[in-house]
C-alpha cells in the first residue's frame, strides 16, 4: 500500500470565542489589554474566533482588531456572525466564517457575564470542550446478533466483538482488533486506519476475505487446515498475513 | 389486535405467493378474518393462485391512488369464510405504490377488524419489497434449500432489521419465521440440496415449517386453488402445521426425512 501524503478528516475542536460588545475599536482594544495583563502568557498563540454581539458599522473595525490581536500574539482564525456586512469584512481580513452558535447560554456563561467587565470586550470564554477523540479507554463495540449479507459494521478507533455469526456478503471493519464468536464467513477488515498490530480472532474462520492494515487474503489463499477448524488468529508479520491456531 | 405479516424471500420463484395463499387460507379456516395483499404490482400472481383472477375489478393500486374504495377492491373468497384478496395491478409498475398510500390501506384494514393482514412481497430488495415489509409485525421468510436462495433471505432479513417501521421507530423488532419450501429429503441425502439444519444454522431464525417438494403444489396453482385446501397432500399438511405453529401450537416437524415406501404403496405405485 502506498504511503498517505494527505488525509482530510473531520474533527471537533475546542476553541476560544471572543464576544464583542462594543463597536468602538479603542474601547475594545483597551479592554483586551486589561484582560491580557492578568495572564499574559496564557493568550500567546491561541486561536480565536470573533463573535460580534452588536452591529458594527465601522468598516475598518475588524481589520484593526485582527491587527491588534496579532500584536498581542493571538491568532484570530475566524468569525461567527450572520451579518453580511461584517462577513464581507472578514473576507478581506482573511478570516473563516463559522455558522452562528445555536446553543442556549449555559449557567457558566451567565455567571461569567455577571463577573465580566461590562465595558469593552468580554473575557474570552472557554466553551466546554466537545472533543471526541481524547484517547484513554475506549471499549470494544459488541454486536450481539448475526451480521447479515449486505450489512456492514464499522468500529471506529476501537475493537469489534461479534457474538453471532458474520454471514457471507457481510462486512465487519474495525480500526482495532476483531473477534468473532460465531462463524466468520463474510469479510473481516481489522486495523482499517493502518494499525499494523491489529489482529483477527475467529472460532470458525471461513471468510471471503481477511485484511489487516490493507494487507489482505482471499478465501482461496487461506489454507484449508484453518477453515472452520477451531480458534485461529490472523496477524500481520513483515507485511504478510499469518494465520495460526491458538 | 391486527397483525401485519409479510411473506418475503429476496429471491424470486421460491414459493412466496403459494405460501401467502395457503397461509392466509389456513388462517381464515381457523376462524380469523384475513386480508391478503399482492404487492407484486405489474406481475400479479396471487389472484391466479387464489382463483379469483376473473373477479378483479379494482386493484391495490386503484385504492392506493384513491380511484376506488377498499370495499370495492377487496375480493371475498367463495370457498373460505373470512378470507379477502386485494389483487395487484397488471398494468402499472411498482412506482404506483406510495408509502402513505400503503399505510392508509393497512390502517383501514386494521380499523375494519381484520385479524391478519398478509403482504405478499415481490422478489428483489427494491421499493416494492421494501414497501411490503415496512409495516410488518411479523415476517415469514420463504427459502429454498439452495445457496443463492439462502443468501438472498439473509439479505432480506438484514433489510427487515434496518428498514422496517419497527426498526425505524426503535420498537420491538419484527418477529422472523422461516419456511423452507421445495424440500426434498432424498436430494438432501444425496448432497444436492442443503439440509434444513444448514439453512437454520446460517440464517439463525426459528423454523416455522418445511414444505416438501410436490407435484400437488403445481397442480393446485394451475387450478387456482390454494394447495392447503387439498387435504390429502403432504404440502397441505405442511401448511396446516405451519399455521398451527404460527398460532402458538407445539407440533413436531414433519417431512424432514425420506419417506419409506410401504408395501402397498409399492404394489399400487402410489407416489
Amino acid at each position: 500500500m502506498s504511503e498517505k501524503v494527505i488525509e482530510l478528516k473531520g474533527s471537533v475542536l475546542s476553541l476560544t470565542v471572543l464576544h464583542l460588545h462594543s463597536a468602538d475599536i479603542n474601547e475594545t482594544k483597551a479592554a483586551l489589554a486589561r484582560k491580557i495583563e492578568q495572564a499574559p502568557s496564557f493568550f500567546v498563540g491561541i486561536p480565536i474566533i470573533l463573535e460580534p454581539k452588536i452591529e458594527i458599522s465601522d468598516p475598518t473595525f475588524l481589520a484593526l482588531l485582527v491587527e491588534y490581536l496579532h500584536q498581542l500574539q493571538m491568532i484570530p482564525i475566524g468569525l461567527r456572525s450572520q451579518d453580511p456586512m461584517i462577513q464581507s469584512q472578514a473576507n478581506f481580513a482573511g478570516l473563516a466564517i463559522f455558522p452562528e452558535d445555536t446553543r442556549r447560554p449555559t449557567t457558566k456563561e451567565k455567571k461569567d457575564e455577571q463577573s465580566a467587565d461590562k465595558q469593552g470586550a468580554e473575557e474570552p470564554q472557554n466553551y466546554a470542550p466537545v472533543v471526541l477523540d481524547e484517547g484513554g479507554l475506549k471499549s470494544a463495540l459488541v454486536i450481539e446478533r448475526a451480521v447479515r449479507s449486505g450489512q456492514q459494521v464499522y468500529a471506529k478507533d476501537r475493537d469489534l466483538i461479534i457474538l453471532g455469526s458474520v454471514n457471507p456478503g457481510a462486512e465487519i471493519i474495525a480500526d482495532g482488533n476483531i473477534t468473532v464468536f460465531g462463524k466468520m464467513q463474510g469479510k473481516a477488515i481489522a486495523g482499517s486506519s493502518g494499525e499494523m498490530e491489529a489482529k483477527i480472532f475467529a472460532k470458525q474462520l471461513d471468510p471471503e476475505l481477511v485484511c489487516i492494515a490493507g494487507v489482505y487474503q482471499l478465501a482461496d489463499d487461506i489454507a484449508e487446515e484453518f477453515k472452520g477448524n477451531g480458534l485461529v488468529e490472523v496477524k500481520l508479520q513483515q507485511e504478510q498475513l499469518v494465520i495460526n491456531h491458538i | 389486535m391486527s397483525r401485519v405479516i409479510v411473506v418475503t424471500s429476496g429471491k424470486g420463484g421460491v414459493g412466496k405467493t403459494t405460501t401467502s395463499a395457503s397461509i392466509s387460507t389456513a388462517l381464515a379456516l381457523k376462524g380469523n378474518k384475513v386480508a391478503v395483499i399482492d404487492f407484486d404490482v405489474g406481475l400479479r400472481n396471487l389472484d391466479l393462485i387464489m382463483g379469483v383472477e376473473r373477479r378483479v375489478v379494482y386493484d391495490f393500486v386503484n385504492v392506493v391512488q384513491g380511484e376506488a374504495t377498499l370495499k370495492q377492491a377487496l375480493i371475498k373468497d367463495k370457498r373460505v369464510e373470512g378470507l379477502y384478496i386485494l389483487a395487484a395491478s397488471q398494468t402499472r409498475d411498482k412506482d404506483a405504490l406510495t408509502l402513505e398510500g400503503v399505510e392508509k390501506v393497512i390502517e383501514e384494514l386494521k380499523a375494519d377488524g381484520f385479524d391478519y393482514i398478509i403482504c405478499d412481497s415481490p422478489a428483489g430488495i427494491e421499493k416494492g419489497a421494501q414497501l411490503a415489509l415496512y409495516f410488518a409485525d411479523e415476517a415469514i421468510v420463504v427459502t429454498n434449500p439452495e445457496v443463492s436462495s439462502v443468501r438472498d433471505s439473509d439479505r432480506i432479513l438484514g433489510i427487515l432489521q434496518a428498514k422496517s417501521r419497527r426498526a425505524e421507530k426503535g420498537e420491538d423488532p419484527v418477529v422472523e419465521h422461516l419456511v423452507l419450501t421445495r424440500y426434498n429429503p432424498s436430494r438432501v441425502n444425496a448432497g444436492e440440496m442443503l439440509s434444513h439444519d444448514d439453512v437454520i444454522d446460517l440464517l439463525s431464525i426459528k423454523l416455522l415449517g418445511v414444505v416438501p417438494e410436490s407435484q400437488e403444489v403445481l397442480n393446485a396453482s394451475n387450478s387456482g386453488e390454494p394447495v392447503v385446501l387439498n387435504d390429502n397432500s403432504d404440502a397441505a399438511q405442511a401448511y396446516l402445521d405451519i399455521v398451527e405453529r404460527f398460532l402458538g401450537e407445539e407440533k413436531e416437524h414433519r417431512f424432514l426425512t425420506e419417506e419409506k415406501k410401504g408395501f402397498l404403496n409399492k404394489l399400487f405405485g402410489k407416489k
